[in-house]
């Protein structure tokens, strides 16, 4: 099933050229000077002062509490977050892929949390969680059920970032699903409907399968970006209370840039870069997106 | 096959490190010893940017020794964000600037770091200079960075709100007769009868710099301090009794719901809450948009064992690189623009208070009431935050301790609590 | 005169539509708040806060223009503006050319260490942006590329996720296609741009909205990299209203809701330009 001849086969570099270009200047490299990085003292007030010191960095995160910390948390909210906004965000997408009157409405509004700054959400959002006079809490207590202290609670903080930050995600993952939708061709649902396939049947067996490849990206996308959680706690909590929002890409930066530890933060990237990589690894073995499509 | 590959990844690693390694030091920062190059944290367009354009003009054209000053317009983000990261970057590559800016807190980190030089034989009349603004800017005994301008915090409130709780023009603190904790404590519990909510909004929410900026006073006020005086102890300090005892003050009125850890914004502003804990630029933000609130400011409440007054300070000053080649100008220009004439200028211009006694009689004599009351009090009980190098780490420290300290059922023992933070604070400590 | 079952589809089409019209205003109400606050004085954006009043502009409409003009005063904010726009049009534009470029690669070439290559781009997607800032900072200077457009354009236009998508798109498309166009004598380089592209609009529209708004938002990176103030993008005047002492709130959302519209366009551009392409046929069946 090869496409194109072996001959033709070294022309790929040609079109990889400007992007392998691209990345390598401005991601690779920068990744592979973390590395050195990760080795040395390095103060960002004193770059020329910096020491090799080894392994030393890496030594110290083991045993770094927030760190730690900041692992579980960040694994509480991608388990949480991934079935949760992905779900939604599929759901948004077969929603707006019907024709129906007011369809770009439907369009811009669930796509409006992606545009919309966070400054904006913010404000509302501190509003609606305010645990004495927050609108969240006026309605549980209009359905009997007692006020929760959400935002300022250590238990709960981390569940409202993650309500949060599916809310304003989804959208992203919508364009992305619809995308995927607008290229599954209409001539095989055509066919289906044909052969007198209900709706249902449709989906279930076109739609679904037709959107593999789209959902399996999306699964390993989002999975890594939900691993890179840094703005909503940075804007919502800074972290707190007692570190229970506090996320390891956060606490990288605050480490880096606040404390200027650059050669600790590069340490901490390092390792948790390679960590996330084994855990994506995993996630597509176990999704399906493993095995490529290799020899298609 | 294999080999090769190895091979492109061992040269792309070489010439990374290559890179991060030859920072060389290839680039000047001034172009000449007459050029003088500076770095700002604010738009040009702001009133803060055009006082400085002002400033610099009138530096160009008046200094007799031909310097020629340029300055750089960097916005910053939040408390610096943007433009730390430009310093940041500049520094990697060494290509600061003559004079930058930078704010109170990393006066002991960039000096200890040798990014910057003292300035204080290039400043005249330093008497007149407020001594918070001196302490901020000393590190080692030595004047590395001179403010241009202070900022002040004290209690707003409500003067509606007040009468109609019953509460007596003459029950209120002066900046001679301030009020104790327990007065403070007394007035907000009636206030929260009245009213019933929070007396005041202590931003008990905002976990920034805020924290140690506008509460430390009260650990002051006690006698308390963050460490000893040469910055290398925090044990036996941050959890004396007397810190103690301020810590004790914030977890009661949360405790007994004076005030709250989740304010409602702008709660003063819109007659929610009688009082605020808030800074200068509060003013103007009610005089604009808020008219309709009648207001004034309180003095800082005040231990009840030591009744003594102190309000925070600090904000951001000029200072010289030391990789400058145009130390002579940058001295004359620093000198310039903190003298009397320009530092009015400036700080009327952005409606902040003044960092110099001489500067803060003429600045008196123009602006409103609550503005003259925050002058005095500056002048009067202003403390500088402490200069430490890993001031970042101890800030947080204490926002965090601060937060503990509210949660009163999780940390219902102060001195146990303040145990634990002192340790942590010292492992931040050189 | 409708039928029985004309009129049952009808009350379904009725419900649906109400119901998906509540489901879009969770989404929407940060919207609707900051174009209304935009409208408002300060004062009654935080009065109006936490009733139905917050979404209904004040009611004296000579009001409404304030915030916009105090804005314009304090700001050059159309020269920002139109900074803003050519770096996202800039980026945009690279883009969908470099990353389309490399999916096709990935998507249509047997070359060898191809796996290898896209799971190290895979691998790629790992590193958190915000943390090798000061590296990319020194690559770029040493291109010799500071205080110019292309320190803004070029670090922003190749992505691995785009590729990634990319290549999933072309994937979708079959081999039988190509080999005719080869059969006709149509070289690689006319495939992919003459057949690959046109059927990968659905991808192009997606990873173009998603570029202009990456470029749109970035703040830091463009302060970093320009020293010319009349070079900078509307994100930093927009941080600077929102950070400088004391903040105006309906400022800061009238600064917002201009820097907002341009983004709700372009996805609206984008979005009719895929439906163009592939709904022609379209039956609303899918």
């Amino acid at each position: 099933m090869k496409s194109i001849t072996s001959a033709k086969s070294n022309q790929a570099w040609i079109y990889l050229f400007p992007a392998l270009l691209l990345l390598t200047l401005f991601l690779f490299i920068p990744a592979l000077m973390s590395i050195y990085y990760s080795l040395t003292d390095y103060n960002m007030l004193a770059p020329q002062a910096r020491l090799f010191i080894g392994l030393k960095n890496y030594l110290t995160l083991f045993k770094d509490p927030i760190f730690l910390k900041s692992v579980r948390n960040v694994a509480q909210f991608v388990i949480f977050v991934m079935p949760l906004q992905v779900g939604v965000a599929l759901g948004l997408a077969l929603i707006v892929n019907k024709k129906r009157p007011g369809n770009t409405f439907f369009k811009i509004s669930f796509f409006a949390p992606v545009v919309v700054s966070l400054v904006v959400t913010s404000v509302l959002w501190l509003y609606i969680l305010n645990p004495e006079q927050g609108l969240l809490n006026g309605v549980l207590n209009q359905l009997g059920l007692p006020s929760q202290p959400l935002l300022t609670s250590p238990k709960q903080a981390m569940f409202a970032i993650i309500g949060l930050s599916a809310w304003q995600g989804a959208g992203y993952q919508m364009l992305i699903f619809l995308a995927g939708l607008q290229n599954i061709p209409n001539e095989i649902y055509e066919a289906a409907t044909l052969d007198g396939a209900g709706k249902w049947e449709k989906f279930r067996h076109i739609t679904l399968p037709m959107l593999k490849p789209t959902s399996l990206m999306i699964l390993t996308t989002t999975f890594i970006d939900a691993f890179k959680l840094i703005v909503q706690p940075m804007v919502m909590t800074q972290g707190g209370p007692m570190d229970s929002t506090i996320t390891p890409v956060y606490y990288i930066y605050r480490t880096g840039f606040t404390d200027r530890q650059l050669g600790y933060a590069s340490a901490m990237t390092i390792v948790y870069g390679v960590a996330i990589i084994l855990f994506t690894v995993i996630q597509r073995k176990v999704t399906g997106a493993g095995g490529d499509n290799d020899d298609r | 096959m294999k080999l090769s590959k190895f091979g492109i990844v061992a040269v792309l690693f070489a010439s990374a490190v290559g890179l991060s390694a030859c920072t060389a030091k290839n680039d000047a920062s001034g172009s000449g010893k007459d050029t003088v190059n500076m770095w700002v944290h604010y738009s040009k367009e702001d009133p803060e940017g055009k006082a400085m354009k002002q400033n610099i003009n009138a530096f160009n054209k008046e200094n007799k020794q031909g310097y020629t000053a340029k300055v750089q317009y960097i916005p910053r983000s939040g408390s610096g964000g943007g433009y730390e990261d430009k310093i940041n970057a500049a520094l990697n590559s060494n290509t600061l600037p003559d004079v930058l800016t930078l704010d109170g807190p990393n006066t002991a980190a960039y000096a200890n770091s040798k990014i910057i030089q003292p300035v204080g034989k290039y400043i005249k009349n330093k008497d007149d200079i407020l001594q918070s603004i001196r302490d901020q800017g000393t590190f080692n005994n030595k004047l590395y960075a001179i403010g241009y301008s202070e900022s002040g915090v004290g209690i707003y409130y409500n003067k509606k709100m007040f009468s109609a709780a019953g509460i007596q023009e003459s029950e209120l603190p002066t900046l001679e007769k301030p009020w104790t904790w327990d007065e403070f404590m007394d007035i907000s519990k009636r206030l929260k009868q009245k009213y019933n909510a929070p007396a005041i909004d202590m931003q008990l929410s905002d976990h920034s710099e805020m924290s140690i900026y506008s509460l430390a006073p009260f650990m002051w006020s006690a006698g308390g301090n963050v460490t000893n005086s040469k910055g290398t102890k925090a044990v036996g300090y941050f959890n004396s009794d007397e810190t103690n005892s301020a810590f004790q003050f914030i977890q009661n009125m949360v405790k007994n719901g004076y005030t709250t850890i989740s304010p409602k914004q702008k709660g003063f502003q819109t007659g929610k809450y009688a009082m605020m804990l808030s800074g200068s630029w509060t003013i103007q933000e009610l005089d604009n948009q808020y008219k309709d609130i009648d207001y004034g400011i309180l003095p800082y409440p005040v231990s009840p064992k030591t009744k003594k007054l102190v309000s925070p300070t600090g904000s951001w000053q000029y200072a010289m690189s030391s990789s400058t080649k145009a130390p002579k100008a940058a001295g004359a220009l620093i000198n310039f623009l903190v003298a009397k004439k320009q530092m009015y200028r400036t700080d009327m211009s952005n409606t902040v208070l003044p960092a110099r006694k001489s500067v803060s009689e003429l600045m008196k004599k123009k602006v409103n009431a609550p503005m003259q009351f925050l002058i005095d009090q500056n002048q009067k009980s202003g403390h500088a935050r402490p200069v430490l190098v890993n001031y970042p780490q101890v800030s947080r420290t204490f926002a965090e301790t601060v937060t503990k300290a509210t949660y009163y059922k999780e940390n219902p023992d102060i001195a146990k609590l303040m145990k634990k933070q002192a340790q942590d604070i010292q492992q931040y400590l050189k | 005169m409708m039928t029985g079952s004309q009129k049952a589809r009808f009350a379904k089409t009725l419900i649906s539509t109400i119901l998906i019209t509540l489901l879009a205003f969770l989404f929407l109400f940060p919207l609707i708040w900051m174009i209304v606050s935009s409208l408002k004085p300060e004062a009654q954006i935080y009065r109006d806060i936490g009733s139905f009043k917050s979404f209904l502009p004040s009611l004296d409409v000579g009001q409404w223009g304030n915030a916009y003009s105090s804005l314009l005063k304090r700001f050059n904010v159309f020269l920002y503006m139109l900074n803003s726009l050519l770096y996202g049009l800039g980026v945009t534009a690279g883009s969908i050319i470099v990353n389309s470029l490399a999916g096709y690669a990935f998507s249509k070439f047997r070359f060898r260490g191809r796996k290898l290559l896209f799971n190290i781009m895979i691998a790629l997607l790992v590193i958190p942006g915000e943390t090798i800032i000061i590296q990319k900072f020194q690559i770029t200077r040493s291109l010799g590329l500071l205080n110019t457009p292309f320190a803004v354009v070029f670090p922003a236009m190749a992505a691995p996720f785009y590729i990634y998508m990319f290549k999933n798109f072309f994937d979708a498309i079959s081999n039988d296609v190509i080999e005719s166009a080869e059969l006709e004598g149509a070289g690689m380089f006319r495939i992919y741009w003459r057949i690959m592209l046109p059927m990968a609009k659905p991808a192009i529209a997606t990873v173009g909205t998603l570029s202009f708004i990456g470029s749109w938002n970035d703040y830091i990176w463009p302060l970093m990299v320009l020293t010319d103030t009349d070079k900078f993008p509307l994100q930093v005047a927009i941080t600077n209203i929102n950070n400088t002492q004391p903040v105006y709130m309906n400022q800061v959302m009238a600064i917002l809701t201009l820097s907002t519209i341009p983004l709700i366009l372009i996805y609206v551009f984008f979005q009719k330009y895929l439906v163009q392409g592939i709904g022609a046929s379209g039956t609303g069946e899918k």
